[in-house]
């Protein structure tokens, strides 16, 4: 599994800075750990506003949808977010098999998230 | 009747994948499509991790057998393994708040058992002090699909 990071660019003067995370493989309990381990760390490091690029993840399970839901409580409570763009149908059929599409923020890619972030 | 094909692994999470390979031939062999290919895959992945985790307890406690057959209109897996009687009924349900203000009551324990039933036809339980847990899960061949 590949993970980078950076900030999202092109959001309005004054708001709150959203780090935008790629991931590359598959999400399950073999990789899960060190995805867990990185963005806890963002979380740690001041960024509160996280948005996870799934563009490239072609599978998930219940250990990675385990994860994602960690690290989201972890960003409430330091009063950040976390959401999500980029998912291709089986990972959407998943999150709404169990009502995740309901809990997360979905974006399509991450500029659609950005212009959300714009208001526009 | 098709003939049953067998594999055996030891309970570890780096051998689930070579179990989706194993249970992949057996819907391709079933004719199913991609999506339903996936869904077969995901649930005993869901299957055989809560084996690592609930029956055995941990990585390399035992091992797993897995088992396809095609018949007609079904695709039946079995999994058995020799770990701890698992009874799904003891098994919470994951619970979703569909209000986002009860956002924070989000429960998802379960979810693995969740899945399974979402995405197989027929999943059913049973322990045998002599084979230990029996996992059986079936996937219906929908008529376009038979060869």
């Amino acid at each position: 599994m590949t993970i980078w990071h950076k900030q999202l660019g092109g959001g309005p003067v004054g708001a709150e800075p959203v780090r935008l995370v790629g991931v590359r493989g598959r999400l399950d309990q073999s990789l899960t750990p060190q995805l867990e381990q990185n963005l806890s760390e963002l979380l740690n490091q001041g960024h509160k506003h996280l948005l996870i690029d799934l563009t490239e993840v072609e599978y998930i399970n219940s250990g990675g949808l385990r994860c994602l839901v960690s690290i989201w409580r972890q960003a409430r409570q330091q009063e950040g977010s976390l959401s999500l763009c980029g998912l291709n149908h089986r990972l959407s059929e998943i999150f709404s098999m169990v009502g995740f599409d309901k809990v997360f923020n979905i974006y399509p890619n991450s500029e659609a998230a950005r212009h959300h972030q714009s208001g526009a | 009747m098709g003939s049953v094909k067998r594999l055996t692994v030891p309970g570890r999470y780096d051998q689930i994948s070579t179990i989706c390979d194993f249970v992949a031939q057996g819907a391709e062999k079933a004719g199913l499509d991609e999506d339903a290919t996936f869904h077969v895959q995901l649930a005993c992945d869901e299957a055989c991790t809560n084996i690592i985790e609930h029956a055995y307890g941990g990585e390399g406690e035992g091992v797993i057998d897995v088992s396809w057959q095609v018949n007609r209109r079904t695709l039946t897996i079995t999994l058995q393994d020799q770990g701890r009687p698992f009874n799904p009924d003891a098994v919470e349900s994951p619970d979703i708040p569909q209000n986002p203000d009860k956002i924070d009551q989000l429960k998802i324990g379960g979810l693995g058992l969740h899945f399974m039933r979402r995405l197989m036809d027929e999943v059913t339980f049973s322990f045998d002090t002599n084979r230990g847990n029996t996992l059986i899960m079936v996937k219906h061949i929908k008529p376009q699909e038979a060869k």
